[in-house]
């Protein structure tokens, strides 16, 4: 399946329980209330989905959710 | 310090239906929840075929039920995934504190007890988890396993979901485990560690994988539950939950609360003997014990909500320990068997016939034995038969007596009683 930015919402939508309308960009994980074990069902959705695997230490309470879809995006295949 | 402990919600959850008002309705209409359950082996794994009897719950029907309950579908948020173990608890538990008129009362901060009776864990995390290990060697699995799939996560749930902070956990003995947990609750109540308790039982064990070991333990039926009866086969599975709200008296009176009933008495015993087949001497010390317990005379006519698993080996051994105990006064008794309606709920069963009884107590009229197929020599009993008409049977009786006698010996009886 292609990643896409719409793809990678829809995911995080679905495992942390948010209505995919507020997921703005410059939210971050901890304003969102998005735990550290909905990031890490996320991650594993995304890999299972996508194929794309991605380092969770590179991700923290701060990051927003522009910066997981750039940090999911940088490392699909293109 | 001993306090009479009090009911004042139910809620339930099986193949019958979503709630006690549809399960009554099904169970007054003498109709049953047992099904064919027929699952075709896909391509590549001809094992992984399902083809027998089962009572299952409507999933869609329960999720949305809880939903409403909710109100809103936020609040299910910090619970993370749910498992159908936990869907069902969570269903029959806030329709019981609903119907006690509890949701948000300040009691259910740190005076409250939740006890959930449960078998197994959550059998379907578990088995997509293996699933993808096993058969399709992938090395990771859904980060919620753990948490979904704990035997424990029904209690949790339960407390996150009503805000309950006082002791919090499950218990497990098999299929007597939701009457162990509506027994210690009593005593939490009665010692004054608690003055409500939510307790009950839950369970979802219609998966691949445990029906597959069901299978093997060669205890299931392949076309009904026929308890007590001639030509039986063995037991049916189901699945669901069943919750009651226990009180103090003076806690529920205080708060004008309407009384149901009483659990009056609970015995409980272990055979020590062996993993599966029942021990009569082991039942019958139960039984006496929540006579004792309640102290209420085996001469008492009642209603005895039978184990009656529909089992080679249970039932025979079920019916000699209740006419041992009972003789003669027995014929005033009704006894009914309604795992023959709504299938054996194993950790949650005992909670359900409970309920059921209690909910015949009060209208009068006891489910009928279903499926029955004329007396088993073996197994001597007056059962409530729908002979004349398929409805249920009148009854006029004011106590209940509510058997469970699980696998590995651990035997748990419940007493129960309409208000004076």
């Amino acid at each position: 399946m292609t990643v896409s930015k719409e793809a990678i919402l829809g995911v995080i939508a679905e495992e942390s329980g948010l209505d995919p309308a507020a997921l703005r960009p410059d939210a971050t994980f901890e304003q969102l209330d998005i735990g550290s074990l909905d990031v890490a069902s996320t991650l594993f959705i995304i890999e299972d989905k996508f194929g794309v695997e991605v380092d969770p230490d590179k991700l923290d309470p701060h990051s927003t959710i522009a910066d997981f879809v750039d940090l999911v995006m940088r490392l699909a295949p293109s | 310090m001993s306090r009479k402990v009090v009911l004042t919600g139910f809620g339930c959850v099986s193949g019958l239906g979503i709630g006690l008002a549809q399960t009554w309705r099904k169970l007054a209409a003498g109709e049953g929840a047992i099904r064919p359950w027929r699952r075709e082996a896909p391509e590549g794994h001809p094992a992984w075929r399902i083809d027998g009897p089962a009572a299952r719950v409507d999933a869609e029907a329960c999720r949305m039920a809880l939903e409403q309950a909710v109100g809103d579908k936020d609040d299910l948020r910090p619970l993370g995934q749910l498992d159908p173990l936990s869907l069902h608890a969570l269903t029959a538990g806030l329709e019981a504190v609903e119907a006690a008129g509890l949701r948000g009362h300040p009691s259910l901060a740190r005076r409250t007890a939740i006890l959930i009776g449960c078998g197994s864990g959550g059998n379907a995390t578990m088995d997509q988890a293996y699933e993808r290990l096993y058969a399709r060697d992938l090395a990771k699995v859904h980060p919620q396993t753990i948490p979904a799939s704990m035997i424990s996560a029904p209690a949790s749930h339960l407390a996150m979901v009503l805000g309950v902070h006082g002791p919090t956990f499950v218990i497990a003995s098999a299929c007597a485990s939701s009457a162990h947990a509506l027994g210690e609750a009593m005593h939490m109540i009665r010692s004054g560690r608690a003055d409500v308790a939510i307790a009950g039982g839950s369970e979802a064990c219609l998966t691949l994988g445990s029906w597959t070991a069901w299978s093997a333990v060669g205890v299931m039926a392949d076309d009904t539950c026929r308890p007590f009866s001639k030509d039986r086969k063995g037991m049916v599975l189901g699945e669901g939950a069943a919750v009651v709200v226990l009180e103090s008296e003076d806690h529920a009176q205080a708060r004008g609360a309407n009384i149901l009933g009483e659990l009056a008495g609970y015995g409980t015993s272990s055979d020590a003997a062996d993993m599966t087949a029942p021990d009569r001497e082991g039942i019958e010390t139960a039984i006496r014990a929540a006579h004792e317990d309640a102290g209420i005379a085996s001469e008492v006519p009642a209603l005895i909500s039978t184990h009656g698993t529909g089992t080679r080996l249970n039932d025979p051994v079920e019916a000699a320990a209740i006419r041992a105990i009972y003789g003669r006064s027995l014929e005033a008794s009704t006894v009914i068997a309604t795992k023959s309606a709504h299938g054996h709920l194993i950790g949650a069963t005992a909670a359900m016939e409970f309920v059921i009884g209690m909910e015949a107590l009060a209208r009068g009229a006891a489910p009928p034995v279903l499926n029955h197929l004329g007396a088993a020599p073996d197994c001597d009993l007056p059962l409530a038969l729908a002979e004349a008409s398929p409805g249920a049977v009148p009854i006029d009786h004011r106590v209940l007596v509510s058997n469970s006698f699980a696998f590995g010996g651990l035997n748990a009886v419940l007493i129960g009683r309409l208000p004076s």
